[in-house]
């Protein structure tokens, strides 16, 4: 068989070779038109569908990500002159001590908060799925600790660890009862090794709800045929559930899994709200936290937003790598029905 | 003699226009940020002045929070859609000082003369005043009035008063109540009252030197290093700790929420003057500014109705007003001597002590990146008072670290 060049002759330049082989390939869409006719209406109707949702997109998604971008190369104030800089604004943060502490303490967070998280929602959502009396109750109250507003949460999670007067050390005060047992209150918000600790337990509580939600849906809508077989096959319960409803429940888990990940490296509410800053000795100051500083919207900071775009764009970076890992590596796993 | 005429029909005519255009009625829009206990008082005012100037008609608009405040003032920089006025603190429009309307230009002279001392330099660009104060408060000594009969005069008194009152009550080796409080990477502003008071600054006076760890500054830093066994170090406000501590410096602008955490705390609240340092008895003023805005959508007559609008509001009884109702203190000399402030200061004991530091304050630097060197102070202020690092380690670190700034 001859290859588009032989058929086409020498008149292509080669550089261009690729693109114009697609052009005359399957990909061209005049062609596919030509062969099926029918194709363009419906991916013409299906691309009509989603144009609002790309219109929304390309407008606060794609866009502002190219200019913050776009930013990062230059001296950017609110008013003009805002000189090009190249990469300067990024070789200040890569030499700003408190740009990598920020993003350990990140790292910190995401590290403990996503896999806890899932588990204790694989958890719950296994008890839920178990047919309790109150399912609807019982998913309702999961489900109130995540559809609170953030910041009137960690208010009250900002009394609850209060040392002195907390309910957590209350409770903790209660184990003082059994024999050689002792512990001390625990100044969560105002010692450098708790903040985070704290922001962390509090991220866990809002967000096993949700996730326990998804899950629970997800185990729902498994065939019982699956259960069946493997009873009779003589799974015990907990067989059962590690080959019968992990396996199929990957996708959920996949999905949860992705989100939270994402969301986790945009923590910062919790942490401004519930220690009013970046914790004691900046302890708790995540990346989000780094970004807004710079950018002059939080604790009075000078406005950097050529620093701030620059964090933003290695923060994408970092989100967008791992999500791309997960997805290449994780999905192999991902059964679906 | 016709030129005369000529000259003088052309005089009458440009000045009846000049009559009939200051009288042409005019919208201004005024962003601010006073929640809903304000309002009402800040509304009373803007009805007072539409009253003296009928044809002015002022949109008050409430933007939520200061932080949402500066946010939109940057997204309508950016989109060029700015009001005519708005609330604003110093480090929101350093930034864009170039489009801002000077007010101080179109005041007289006693108008200007007669805004708080303290308060000038931070409204001053390039020599011209441009913006004008609106809602401060100072930094006070706020004590435990059960526990200290007279509040410490001075900084050894203030020292003495720490050590005899940081005690363990129940005897678990854990200290139950410190002599005094601080908070030190949220309110840097708290170190730097101690640095003026012992005659210290940030930089020289161009700007050119970082002069924090002269010999005031090691003074300050030494004093307070002193307190750190004495001093319960928190981020929290202070109000969230009133049992734990004696006597703490705050901001005027707290008392209320101080009085109630107080008397939930079962003792009364007194306030005092600030100890006197070295160098003086100063304290910092903090709180909003207002700021005309100079950019294409907004007509000469609505800036010039702007103006009009901040001088009223600088009026001794306007500043008065807004003062008693609000809780702030009044910004101008003239507010401190009338009447109406002197029954109020009478029958509310606690502002004797806000009214005579008031006049004893001072302003933050309006140096482009002060921002970054109160983050600076924040961090290194924290970590002294946390014995992370010693203090004159600290204070040479702020030093090394604000230096670079001046480059920039």
């Amino acid at each position: 068989m001859r290859t588009w060049r032989e058929r086409i002759g020498r008149a292509v330049p080669r550089g261009l070779g690729k693109p114009l082989g697609i052009l005359r390939g399957k990909l061209n869409p005049v062609a596919v038109y030509r062969r099926n006719p029918s194709f363009w209406k419906e991916t013409g109707t299906a691309y009509l569908y989603l144009l609002p949702a790309l219109v929304i997109l390309t407008v606060f998604i794609f866009y502002p990500f190219f200019d913050a971008f776009r930013i990062s190369l230059f001296k950017w104030g609110l008013l003009p002159p805002r000189p090009y800089v190249g990469f300067a604004n990024y070789t200040y943060i890569f030499h700003d001590k408190y740009f990598w502490r920020s993003l350990w303490h990140t790292f910190y967070y995401v590290i403990i908060t996503v896999p806890v998280t899932l588990f204790l929602a694989i958890l719950v959502a296994s008890l839920l799925n178990k047919g309790l009396r109150f399912l609807s109750f019982s998913r309702t109250s999961f489900f109130l600790s995540y559809i609170s507003p953030i910041v009137a949460i960690a208010m009250v999670w900002r009394w609850m660890y209060n040392a002195n007067y907390g309910l957590l050390n209350y409770l903790l005060s209660l184990l003082n009862k059994i024999p050689f047992v002792h512990i001390q209150p625990i100044d969560w918000l105002n010692n450098p090794d708790y903040a985070l600790p704290a922001v962390i337990i509090l991220s866990v509580w809002h967000y096993v709800g949700y996730q326990a939600i998804i899950l629970l849906a997800g185990m729902q809508n498994i065939e019982q045929q699956y259960y069946d077989a493997a009873k009779v096959d003589g799974a015990t319960g907990f067989q059962a559930w590690r080959r019968v409803t992990i396996p199929l429940l990957t996708p959920q888990l996949f999905f949860v899994f992705i989100m939270s990940l994402i969301g986790s490296f945009k923590v910062f509410t919790e942490v401004n709200v519930m220690l009013m800053g970046p914790g004691p000795l900046r302890s708790a100051e995540t990346i989000v936290y780094y970004i807004l500083r710079s950018s002059g919207r939080i604790d009075g900071a000078t406005q950097h937003l050529g620093r701030a775009a620059a964090a933003s764009v290695v923060l994408f970076g970092i989100i967008f790598a791992l999500t791309i890992f997960q997805m290449t590596v994780t999905q192999r796993k991902v059964h679906y029905q | 003699m016709l030129r005369k005429i000529v000259v003088g029909l052309l005089g009458a005519l440009l000045l009846g226009t000049a009559a009939m255009a200051a009288n042409e009625p005019v919208t201004i829009d005024f962003w601010h940020a006073m929640s809903s206990g304000h309002q009402p008082n800040l509304q009373a005012l803007i009805t007072a002045f539409q009253a003296e100037y009928p044809h002015i008609t002022v949109t008050l608009t409430y933007q939520g929070s200061y932080s949402a405040l500066q946010g939109k003032i940057n997204a309508a920089v950016a989109a060029g859609n700015l009001p005519t006025m708005a609330q604003v603190y110093e480090n929101w429009v350093t930034p864009i000082e170039s489009i801002l309307y000077p007010i101080g230009p179109h005041m007289t002279m006693m108008e200007v003369g007669d805004i708080v001392d303290g308060l000038v330099p931070s409204n001053t660009y390039n020599g011209v005043l441009t913006t004008v104060p609106f809602n401060k408060s100072i930094m006070v000594l706020y004590y435990n009035a059960d526990l200290i009969a007279t509040p410490p005069a001075t900084w050894a008194e203030f020292y003495d008063l720490a050590k005899t009152l940081t005690v363990d009550t129940n005897g678990d080796g854990t200290i139950d109540r410190f002599g005094t409080g601080l908070r030190p990477a949220a309110n840097p502003e708290q170190f730097l009252v101690y640095l003026d008071q012992a005659g210290g600054s940030i930089l020289n006076a161009d700007w050119t030197e970082v002069t924090i760890n002269d010999a005031a500054g090691m003074a300050a830093i030494q004093f307070l290093g002193s307190l750190i066994p004495y001093t319960f170090v928190t981020s929290d406000y202070m109000s969230d700790h009133m049992a734990q501590v004696a006597m703490f410096i705050d901001t005027s602008a707290g008392y209320n929420y101080n009085k109630t955490a107080a008397t939930n705390a079962g003792y009364a609240l007194g306030v005092a003057m600030l100890p006197v340092g070295p160098a003086s008895q100063s304290s910092m003023i903090q709180g909003t500014n207002l700021a005309v805005f100079n950019v294409p959508n907004q007509t000469q007559a609505q800036k010039d109705a702007a103006v009009l609008l901040a001088r009223f509001l600088l009026r001794a009884e306007n500043t008065v007003f807004w003062a008693m109702k609000s809780g702030y203190q009044p910004v101008t000399k003239s507010a401190y001597e009338t009447q109406t402030w002197k029954d109020f200061v009478a029958t509310n004991s606690y502002q004797q002590a806000m009214s005579a530091q008031m006049l004893l304050g001072f302003s933050q630097i309006l140096h482009p990146n002060y921002g970054d060197m109160r983050t600076i102070l924040s961090t290194k202020f924290d970590e002294i008072m946390r014995s992370a690092t010693g203090a004159l380690d600290g204070l040479n670190s702020m030093a090394e670290e604000i230096k670079p700034l001046l480059s920039e």
